[in-house]
């Protein structure tokens, strides 16, 4: 078999759960002279969105990723799309990715559509001219409210509109590996069947996929194998249905749900 | 710290990318956009030359450059002052500014602050012509300012990288040093020999430590060498040169050491 173009062995990421986010200098100075008064060293409590992951994917494989909100699949794609370190383990690549996460390619609310295009493309090792080959093809596609408003601020565009945009984009992006999370339920009806079309065409290019979703459909649609995530852990890697199953399942035991 | 240079050098168009649409932003790539570059520097130039040369004479001071010159000493180091002022106030929000492009590619990090030095070295090349014309007319010889130039940019370019290095990471952790720039920034334009010379500094009554602290910051000798360029009398002597020397490049490794330690962090806290 061929080498593979995700492996990751023992993965896992730890966050701090209380950090007093964007901790200033005026606090720190402020709290020196009243310390130990309301804090009691909640500050070091952590978790670990994911851990001990370890899987292989094959090239031309297609990939879904199931699981409830909060249990990792976002931040297993961040993992693979090298956005986040890991604190554990390690996850070896080979090849490009093309990611679409967060509902996003990484365009910056300041910059036109045109100027986004240019920029992320540039970005991921496009040339100009491939850019300029491209362009026409990636605006028709994201549709004509976009290309109407392709020289005004991404920051008015509306959600529909920028998803398009970028799913537009990425997937004309010459990489091996496609990373999608749950762009595609943004988009309308039919802007998801042009997009269904695309990733058709993609994988039959022998290109990779792995798909954050919570439709079923769009699920067994693409993907063969399945990857069933539970509180950060890896419950099932087997057959879509087999992932899809323990999904619907009865619901394991507790339901305090980490969010 | 190999492969993380490694790494920005397999991106260096990655770089030119965003220095490229830095400028663009700023200067929507018009002649106007040149000429507005330069509008700050020389006001505040100006503005030092009224205080110091026509209200209180005091020009000449030192001794080491004279009087009808101070404008070329002043406008060289205000150029050069320009270039840190903005990466100080600019490379801090290297990171956080740039989130979105951050959280969903993966380039080396480290191109967003250095990318930000580069696009504010604009200011000052743009202000290069200006000092030639400015030497020309005041009949200063600069013969030698091919030599001596090319080092002062090197030096600053190597201190500056670190600087954003620090801060942009640092920023994203602690969001209000941005605040603090602002102070910063005046500390570094009286704290250097940007309006004096160093002499004035060297034989003044302050207290010997005070003299040690002042010649360890590194533009200290940064300026020196960039006023050596029109003035080589102020060359900076070996002792300053190699304390420059010896700064700039503990501030780039101690920024990229910060800068690779913070990194995992800080793309958690995107």
């Amino acid at each position: 078999m061929s080498e593979p173009i995700i492996e990751a062995r023992n993965l896992g990421v730890e966050f701090v759960r209380n950090r007093r986010r964007n901790l200033r200098l005026r606090e720190s100075f402020i709290h020196a002279f009243r310390r130990d008064r309301r804090r009691p060293q909640q500050s070091r409590e952590t978790f670990w969105p994911l851990r001990h992951l370890s899987f292989e994917v094959h090239p031309g494989e297609a990939v879904g990723i199931i699981g409830k909100n909060g249990t990792g699949k976002s931040t297993l794609l961040k993992l693979i799309a090298g956005v986040l370190k890991p604190d554990e383990g390690e996850v070896v690549v080979r090849g490009r990715v093309a990611p679409l996460i967060q509902l996003s390619a990484g365009f910056s609310g300041d910059l036109t559509g045109r100027e986004n295009v240019n920029l992320v493309a540039s970005l991921h090792g496009l040339t100009r001219k491939e850019i300029r080959a491209r362009f026409d093809e990636i605006v028709d596609f994201a549709g004509d409210q976009v290309r109407d408003a392709i020289d005004s601020p991404v920051r008015h565009y509306s959600s529909g509109m920028k998803v398009r945009l970028a799913f537009s984009l990425v997937s004309r992006l010459p990489h091996p590996l496609l990373l999608v999370d749950e762009a595609l339920a943004v988009g309308d009806r039919e802007f998801k069947q042009k997009c269904y079309k695309v990733i058709d065409g993609l994988l039959a290019e022998g290109r990779t996929l792995v798909l954050v979703s919570h439709s079923q459909p769009q699920l067994t649609r693409f993907c063969k194998r399945g990857f069933y995530l539970d509180r950060g852990k890896l419950v099932v890697d087997g057959t879509i249905q087999e992932a899809l199953d323990a999904y619907n399942g009865p619901p394991s035991e507790v339901d305090a749900e980490e969010d | 710290m190999t492969s993380s240079l490694v790494g920005v050098w397999r991106s260096r168009n990655v770089l030119q990318y965003l220095v490229r649409r830095d400028l663009a932003v700023k200067y929507q790539q018009s002649i106007m956009g040149y000429l507005w570059s330069l509008l700050e520097p020389l006001g505040i130039g100006l503005i030092y030359y009224f205080v110091f040369v026509v209200v209180m004479e005091r020009g000449g001071r030192g001794g080491v450059i004279p009087e009808e010159h101070y404008i070329l000493y002043l406008m060289s180091g205000i150029f050069s002052f320009m270039w840190t002022s903005g990466v100080l106030s600019e490379a801090t929000g290297a990171l956080t500014a740039q989130k979105a492009l951050i959280t969903t590619m993966n380039v080396p990090r480290e191109v967003f602050p250095i990318g930000r030095v580069l696009a504010r070295s604009a200011e000052f090349l743009a202000g290069i012509p200006i000092l030639a014309v400015l030497a020309a007319i005041l009949g200063v010889d600069f013969s030698r300012w091919l030599l001596v130039l090319p080092l002062a940019i090197l030096l600053q370019a190597v201190f500056l990288t670190g600087v954003a290095l620090l801060l942009s990471s640092v920023n994203v952790m602690m969001q209000d040093i941005e605040r603090f720039m602002r102070m910063i920034q005046r500390l570094v334009f009286y704290g250097c020999p940007i309006l004096y010379p160093l002499v004035l500094v060297e034989t003044s009554t302050l207290p010997v430590w005070v003299k040690v602290i002042y010649k360890t910051n590194p533009l200290v000798g940064i300026l020196e060498v960039h006023h050596a360029a029109w003035f080589p009398q102020l060359f900076p002597s070996a002792g300053l040169l190699i304390t420059c020397v010896v700064g700039c490049l503990t501030m780039l490794v101690a920024g990229w050491l910060v800068f690779r330690r913070l990194e995992p962090a800080v793309l958690k806290e995107l």
